[in-house]
């Protein structure tokens, strides 16, 4: 039985990996994450070195737990290497309730902001749908001012 | 963040596993508005944390007030060690010593820092990669870019993890994080101990990083979790996580200090030759 599941998730994988476009990585969507940067970094957001990254499935949900400073104003930039995505970003606080706020989404990027009403850990939740590809290469960056 | 990529593999393993459970996001009663419950979460959670760079908590203080970032600069004076636990904690805690100095715009200490980086990373056989970035540093003092050196010492230490863990060394690489966070929280609470008020000490409202660093030492190897230092420094942060958790109703001025206290008898530990 046991062998029939890993049998079955290594098919799965199989496929998926095929239907990823070759060029397609994780940094051509931090790239498109970072272009959606760019307007913010002119109103004086300071960019984050460090970022999330990965490969999903196409329509699956996807949850980061953050650390946010009451009196900092925070921006999340999604990025994907794939092409006709839809994109799904918001924020929530402790108590689960969305504090996400200028929530916009281009071709191959989405951006939101975030005034934390309060310091502490903040839920991240985001996916990346498309009708075209199975697996989807995001990159999930952020800055403040 | 490339260090735990998130493999199609275990994300469909787990989708399909779990695509029979329904999505448990309650609705708020009555109100309309839909809330979110990270417990009854149907999808993939990232495991991996981004930890703050001191610099995100130095601009909620400067909006508070005016810190005298000069006075908490501190002159670092490290003895030499082929101990890598020990060289990555002090890397950590050096570049977040760089933050300081940078919120104080002394270019004298950010290029002593940039120097103590290079010595750094050398003994961590690390240069090849820090050496621009340090370089970066050093060119961007003389021209006293501030954003410039801020976001060099954030790549700098990015850089460094990055390159440990291609190297297999994910436990030092969390060594650089904890080193960091330690000095940056040290800084934090000696800002906010001369001149408290419940806004400045609401910032170290900060339990999830403190149990990740928890989480993260209790899965290194024998060597690093037994190391003097890691191991003072996994019952320093217990120490600060039960003042976090009992701050409630917020931090009181005692625990604040306290929460200073420990953080600099860990890095005096870093700091000390053996």
């Amino acid at each position: 039985m046991r062998l029939f599941h890993h049998l079955r998730a290594a098919a799965l994988a199989l496929l998926a990996c095929a239907a990823l476009p070759a060029s397609a990585t994780v940094d051509d969507a931090h790239s498109f994450a970072m272009e959606a940067a760019m307007p913010f970094v002119e109103q004086g957001f300071i960019v984050r070195e460090e970022y999330w990254n990965g490969e999903v499935k196409s329509g699956q949900k996807l949850m980061i737990k953050h650390q946010m400073f009451k009196g900092n104003e925070y921006a999340f930039w999604l990025g994907t290497a794939n092409d006709e995505v839809a994109f799904e970003l918001k924020v929530y606080d402790e108590k689960g309730k969305e504090i996400t706020i200028d929530g916009k989404n281009d071709k191959m990027f989405a951006s939101v902001r975030v005034n934390p009403p309060k310091t502490g850990t903040y839920t991240i939740v985001f996916s990346l749908a498309s009708r075209k590809e199975k697996g989807l290469y995001w990159a999930l960056a952020y800055g403040y001012r | 963040m490339k260090r735990l990529p998130l493999h199609l593999l275990t994300v469909l393993a787990i989708s399909s596993g779990l695509a029979s459970i329904p999505t448990l996001c309650a609705q708020a009663a009555g109100s309309g508005v839909q809330e979110f419950d990270p417990r009854a979460f149907p999808g993939q959670v990232v495991d991996d944390v981004v930890v703050p760079v001191p610099s995100e908590i130095f601009s909620v203080l400067d909006k508070l007030g005016e810190p005298n970032w000069q006075q908490e600069i501190r002159k670092i004076d490290l003895p030499k060690t082929g101990d890598r636990t020990k060289l990555a904690l002090q890397f950590g805690m050096t570049v977040a010593e760089g933050f300081v100095a940078v919120q104080a715009e002394n270019k004298e200490s950010v290029k002593d820092i940039g120097r103590d980086v290079i010595d750094l990373a050398t003994a961590l056989g690390l240069i090849k990669s820090v050496r621009p970035h340090a370089q970066a540093i050093l060119d961007a003092a003389d021209k006293q870019d501030w954003s410039s050196i801020r976001r060099e010492f954030d790549l700098t230490q990015k850089t460094v993890r990055d390159t440990m863990e291609q190297m297999k060394d994910a436990d030092l690489s969390q060594c650089v994080s904890m080193g960091g966070w330690l000095r940056g929280t040290a800084s934090v609470t000696s800002v906010i101990g001369k001149n408290f008020s419940a806004d400045r000490a609401e910032l170290l409202n900060q339990p999830m990083l403190v149990e990740h660093f928890i989480a993260s030492i209790g899965k290194m190897s024998g060597s690093v979790k037994e190391h003097g230092n890691v191991s003072d420094i996994a019952r320093g942060l217990k120490d600060i996580l039960a003042k976090m958790e009992g701050a409630v109703d917020g931090f009181t001025k005692d625990s604040v200090r306290d929460i200073g206290k420990t953080c600099d008898s860990l890095l005096d530990g870093i700091k000390a030759a053996k």
